[in-house]
């Protein structure tokens, strides 16, 4: 199990620096579905077993197709290299080591304790199916329907603003 | 015996990579895949805190995570969309015509 865990996370983490760093957009991609599924894996792996199939489904699957269905659409081709300005590498890399020394050391300090308390799972909460979708529809359900009025909106949106407009810019008006 | 800590390390770890991501690159579809790499990270947290706190309103807040990702990707790549129609390009610097 731990052995299992520090090969995920070493993959999770070298597939999220492959995101940032492939210059191809459709690197990119593959490199975020990989995470994604390494993702889900360690889902599995903390007993939330109907997130690790949702994450494989909607991240990985539905969300993930849209990203490559825009990237095809878009023939996006790898871009030129400009090098970072260097303020800015600076101002990134100080925030990146801060946010990271303020998180990471009070973190080891404090759950180095708790992690010896929990050690077997405690059969209440394993989430799977069952269980998550009787909280959804029953302490969860005015989240739940204000959800799919979100993605009722968000699919109206998107129609919206992915339609021709074949007034609003006349082809020779612009540039 | 892998704990919560290291859970939460690896969450940290991605989602600073992520901001790495959106400070540094230009392409906006992968700015985007950035965010939703930070996304999952703040979802790996969620679940390891549930775990570690003994009730699923952690798994509860992933899923609204996922339907609110979702609604996003719909919406942020029909901007895109409709950014490169008008400036035939996905670079960030070349949509910069409303800056003062």
């Amino acid at each position: 199990m731990t052995i299992f865990f520090y090969i995920v996370a070493l993959l999770a983490i070298l597939a999220a620096v492959g995101v940032v760093a492939s210059p191809q957009p459709l690197y990119s991609c593959f490199c975020l579905i990989v995470n994604m599924l390494l993702l889900s894996l360690l889902f599995a792996g903390l007993e939330a077993h109907f997130l690790a199939a949702a994450q494989v489904i909607v991240y990985a699957g539905a969300i993930m197709v849209l990203v490559v269905f825009v990237i095809m659409l878009l023939s996006l081709h790898g871009e030129e290299r400009k090098p970072i300005p260097t303020l800015l590498g600076i101002f990134v890399a100080l925030s990146a080591i801060g946010f990271l020394s303020l998180i990471l050391h009070p973190l080891r300090q404090e759950f180095a304790s708790l992690a010896g308390r929990r050690s077997g799972v405690d059969p209440a909460i394993v989430g799977d199916v069952r269980t998550l979708g009787t909280m959804l529809y029953t302490q969860y359900l005015f989240p739940f329907e204000a959800a799919s009025v979100l993605l009722l909106a968000a699919i109206v949106g998107a129609v919206v603003l992915a339609k021709k407009k074949p007034h609003a810019f006349p082809p020779g008006e612009r540039k | 015996m892998i704990g919560t800590a290291d859970y939460l390390t690896l969450s940290a770890l991605l989602f600073i990579i992520g901001v790495i991501g959106v400070a540094v690159r230009r392409n906006t579809i992968v700015v985007f895949m950035c965010i939703e790499l930070m996304l999952n990270a703040v979802n790996l947290s969620f679940v390891a805190l549930s775990r570690q706190l003994g009730n699923l309103d952690g798994q509860i807040a992933v899923f609204f995570v996922m339907v609110v990702a979702a609604a996003e990707a719909a919406v942020g790549l029909a901007i895109i969309l409709s950014v490169f129609r008008a400036v035939q390009s996905v670079e960030t610097s070349d949509s910069s015509e409303l800056r003062g």
